[in-house]
């Protein structure tokens, strides 16, 4: 099943089974796209939405050097471009960072299956503004946190969010990022994402190599990050968080 | 929002250290900046300069 980690593990909403079976049937295709592959332009006119089934993608958008900065990191289950279900282009582009295997839903289809069950619209709402509370989380890691606070606080996040869908076991998990993809999520070069992990190294609080993170020391990095997942609206918040 | 929280200018001053060839800029309140040794240097004397004019202002206020 495609859509099994959709919303899955999200505090205060389930799909039913047949809400489920209903999104999975609007499902016109499965693709897989290789790695570092822009999927979405700006600007582009959208009548499909994608789901994220496997990998990794990010949306991103470059300055006028054309150095990025991505704005968003998504994980398996997510909906990646569900906000151009109503505002039909995106204002920013959508790639692959790893390799990915997607699930193509018409929005003619998405709009047939609110109609018919007006309770799933809530849901998929539910899922685009849970993108807009990490968004605002991700202002405030990249206007308050420092370099170290940064880099723990986007590996709590990903921790927390692959835990919901089994991906983590709140320890360890696979991460096919580099450390210039870290740079460009938390705003620092890629020597200075290079010298931060060094210092969760040897402060024994989380390691991240050949494309593993291994989380060593979870209630320290989390206090470290001033990490709080609140915002992700877990069924079980792992570790608790530090307010 | 609490008043007493409003920004302030920051009283710590930041770390600055060599790194594979450039020099990183760490802190205060999310600073994080990777400099070349020339423009880390700029910035240096710049800053010096910005602080003698603020004393300046301080002691002359007006």
């Amino acid at each position: 099943m495609f859509t099994e980690r959709f919303l899955r593990n999200r505090r205060g909403v389930r799909l039913t089974s047949e809400e489920r079976a209903a999104l999975e049937a609007a499902i016109v295709e499965i693709r897989t796209v290789g790695p570092r592959t822009t999927v979405i332009r700006q600007g582009d006119e959208l009548t499909i939405s994608t789901l994220l089934v496997e990998g990794i993608m990010c949306r991103y958008i470059d300055d006028r050097r054309g150095l990025r900065q991505l704005v968003a990191v998504h994980v398996p289950g997510d909906f990646v471009d569900l906000h151009a279900f109503p505002l039909k282009v995106l204002d920013h582009d959508v790639a692959t960072l790893t390799s990915a295997t997607v699930a193509i839903v018409p929005h003619i289809s998405i709009e047939a299956m609110i109609e018919q069950r007006p309770q799933i619209a809530r849901k998929l709402w539910f899922s685009t503004l849970l993108d807009a509370a990490i968004h605002r989380v991700w202002l405030f890691r990249l206007g308050r946190l420092d370099a170290v606070g940064k880099v723990s606080h986007f590996l709590c996040e990903t921790n927390a969010r692959l835990s919901a869908i089994g991906l983590s076991d709140e320890r360890r998990f696979a991460l096919g990022l580099t450390q210039h993809d870290l740079g460009e999520i938390c705003g620092l070069t890629s020597i200075h994402v290079n010298r931060v992990l060094r210092q969760l190294r040897e402060q024994e609080l989380c390691v991240f190599r050949s494309s593993m993170v291994e989380i060593l020391d979870l209630p320290g990095l989390q206090r470290r990050a001033q990490f709080d997942p609140h915002y992700l609206y877990l069924e079980q918040e792992p570790g608790g968080g530090t307010p | 929002m609490n008043e007493a929280f409003n920004e302030e200018p920051l009283t710590e001053p930041g770390t600055a250290s060599a790194e594979q060839g450039v020099v990183i800029l760490d802190g205060p309140d999310g600073v994080a900046i990777t400099l070349t040794p020339d423009a880390a240097a700029a910035t240096g004397h710049s800053l010096i300069k910005a602080a003698e004019i603020a004393r300046r202002q301080i002691s002359q206020p007006g």
